[in-house]
């Protein structure tokens, strides 16, 4: 307790002297350098209105921007809230009230109070005016960039102005355009990195309106640790050894100083509150197989599996979930994890909401364990579940070989 | 300083490239690739290996109206261990062959290797039976998007033949430039004479 009383202490002695809260439906000077901030950012929100990843689920939607607006209270009014279908934790708020939630951190938050508390915190950068200070301060690194931008365009329209075929200069310029998305998306993650003290300001403020918000304060440290627990169990040493940041923007590390201020700061505030994990789960629940099927494709099996076995340690959900970690074992071949992944799937497959891939996939594995019966078994079931998938030829074509004994 | 490096490390990356990546011709006719394989192209195309992302020795891309409308991947013979798409870091992996897998793992190598591109909702459909050069294998039709929203559509051909994978992988925007060349495509598809 003592460690943690220093902890929040020396939080609290980091953070600059309290700002003003900037005021509900505050819109900048037309020739303020705040507009010209908001102005980017209006682009970039535009932008996100076509992007590829943008969740169009109405209910989805409704109940993220629900959380925000607890999490805001008056500020609601003045937010914007997209749900991006991108695997990796991250909530993001922009100087003109843009905001991006991820799917990842939908998927790693155990339920709504974890939620309210990240978006909180987001709220709390926005409120704070933290973008427009950290902005000011990196002035220089954007003066870079641009200048970067301008000089990869030349380089790039010269070298397709001396290319030998019409499709060779664009290829050229098509190599080059990639780089400069590039560094265009690197100045716009500047937009969301804050200094140690702003992420520490956030922490607690963002702790604040969630209890205000009626949820329960402890929902935010448990949050924090979740995440740190996901990073030691990545597949890679390096990740392993690496500080968790709480989201693909932050330059600053989690450290467990930050988590243990929260804990101490709940202490001061009323215990207990609403958790919400029903409703999260029940807006969640439509979309958890796509978005494990895109944190596998991310590579970092260990990592999923932590995830899952968040999802899975209330019980529910479980014919999904053992899929998936089926999945994940079956792809990361390890030693040992084609059996932990056939375990999983006959886990799965024992539950009312298996997804019918279950049944290929046990065969399939037990056809790699030579349980012939078995895998003929499983392939038969594949097959009467789902008749029409267009790989039931391919797995016919299994149940063949098997009979031809290949 | 150390931001000045960070900003001006693509920059680099880019100059360098710039100044080395050539893109060749890959004339009308019969195109070989690497040992195994060749394809007969009905026209000419663009060789544009250097300068893919994620370039890997065994993998030929080429292109007509540029990577961003119109590429086709060709492999030659993955072995176990090696990819279509070459990862930028370790920790960022990307699809491997490996020597036990199931025929649907290897149309989940061809889609989350177009994932490890970076296209988004990507989607293998159509799986059916498909001859590569005198081998069976699997036919595939896929749609993608890209991260700013455009529509695209794949078609191509996995085929595993003596313990080697051979990928032909086409890409390309759904509006107008998919079909403009699928009847070219279709014919390399069915030109391909391997050993």
């Amino acid at each position: 307790m003592r460690t943690s009383a220093l902890a929040l202490a020396a939080v609290l002695a980091a953070m600059p002297a309290a700002a003003q809260e900037r005021a509900a439906g505050l819109r900048p000077n037309a020739t303020s350098a705040e507009a010209g901030f908001w102005a980017v950012m209006d682009k970039a929100e535009a932008e996100a209105k076509t992007r590829a990843d943008l969740n169009t689920d109405p209910a989805l939607n409704a109940y993220v921007r629900g959380v925000m607006c607890k999490a805001a209270a008056a500020h609601c009014p003045d937010l914007r809230v997209y749900v991006m279908d991108r695997p990796f934790m991250n909530a993001s708020m922009a100087p003109n009230g843009y905001s991006e939630v991820w799917s990842g951190l939908l998927l790693r938050a155990n339920d709504e109070a974890e939620l309210a508390y990240v978006l909180g915190h987001e709220v709390s950068h926005f409120t704070e005016s933290h973008t427009i200070e950290a902005h000011r301060a990196q002035k220089t690194r954007a003066n870079v960039v641009l200048a970067a931008t301008v000089v990869v365009a030349v380089a790039g329209a010269a070298s397709a102005a001396s290319a030998g075929t019409a499709s060779e200069a664009q290829s050229i310029m098509d190599a080059t355009g990639n780089t400069i998305d590039l560094i265009y998306y690197a100045q716009m993650a500047s937009f969301f990195r804050f200094s140690r003290e702003q992420e520490g300001e956030a922490d607690l403020l963002g702790q604040r309106k969630l209890a205000e918000a009626g949820y329960d304060p402890a929902a935010a440290a448990e949050s924090w640790r979740g995440l740190t627990a996901e990073t030691k169990g990545s597949d890679f040493k390096r990740v392993r050894e690496s500080e968790t940041r709480i989201s693909v923007f932050s330059s600053h590390p989690l450290g467990a100083q930050r988590i243990a201020a929260l804990e101490t700061q709940a202490g001061t505030l009323t215990a207990g509150g609403d958790r919400g994990r029903d409703r999260h789960r029940a807006a969640i629940r439509p979309h958890l197989g796509a978005w494990l099927r895109d944190d596998l494709r991310k590579r970092d099996f260990g990592q999923t599996l932590v995830v899952i076995d968040r999802l899975a340690a209330d019980g529910e959900d479980l014919g999904v979930l053992n899929y998936y970690r089926g999945e994940a074992y079956r792809m990361r071949r390890g030693d040992g994890d084609l059996a932990k992944a056939r375990d999983a799937y006959l886990a799965a497959a024992a539950q009312p909401d298996a997804p019918v891939a279950v049944w290929r996939e046990l065969g399939d594995i037990r056809r790699r364990d030579g349980d012939l019966a078995g895998a003929r078994t499983a392939y038969d079931n594949y097959l009467a579940k789902a008749p029409q998938a267009e790989d039931a030829w391919l797995v016919q074509d299994s149940l063949s070989s098997l009979d031809q004994g290949k | 300083m150390r931001t000045i490096f960070r900003a001006l490390g693509p920059l680099a990356a880019c100059l360098a490239l710039a100044a080395c990546a050539t893109v060749t011709s890959a004339p009308a006719g019969a195109m070989k690739v690497g040992d195994a394989y060749e394809v007969a192209l009905g026209r000419e195309w663009s060789d544009i290996s250097n300068i893919m992302n994620g370039r890997t020795k065994k993998v030929r891309l080429l292109s007509i109206d540029g990577p961003l409308l119109n590429r086709l991947y060709l492999s030659d013979g993955l072995e176990p261990g090696e990819y279509l798409i070459k990862p930028a870091a370790k920790e960022t992996p990307t699809p491997v062959i490996r020597k036990d897998m199931s025929a649907s793992e290897r149309l989940e190598f061809v889609a989350d290797s177009v994932v490890a591109l970076e296209y988004q909702r990507v989607q293998l459909v159509r799986p059916r039976p498909a001859k590569l050069g005198q081998g069976n294998g699997v036919r595939f039709d896929l749609t993608a998007q890209t991260k700013s929203g455009l529509d695209v559509k794949g078609t191509g051909v996995i085929s595993e033949q003596g313990g080697k994978t051979y990928v032909l992988l086409y890409l390309a925007p759904a509006e107008h430039y998919f079909d403009a060349n699928l009847a070219e495509v279709e014919a390399i598809l069915g030109s391909a004479r391997l050993g």
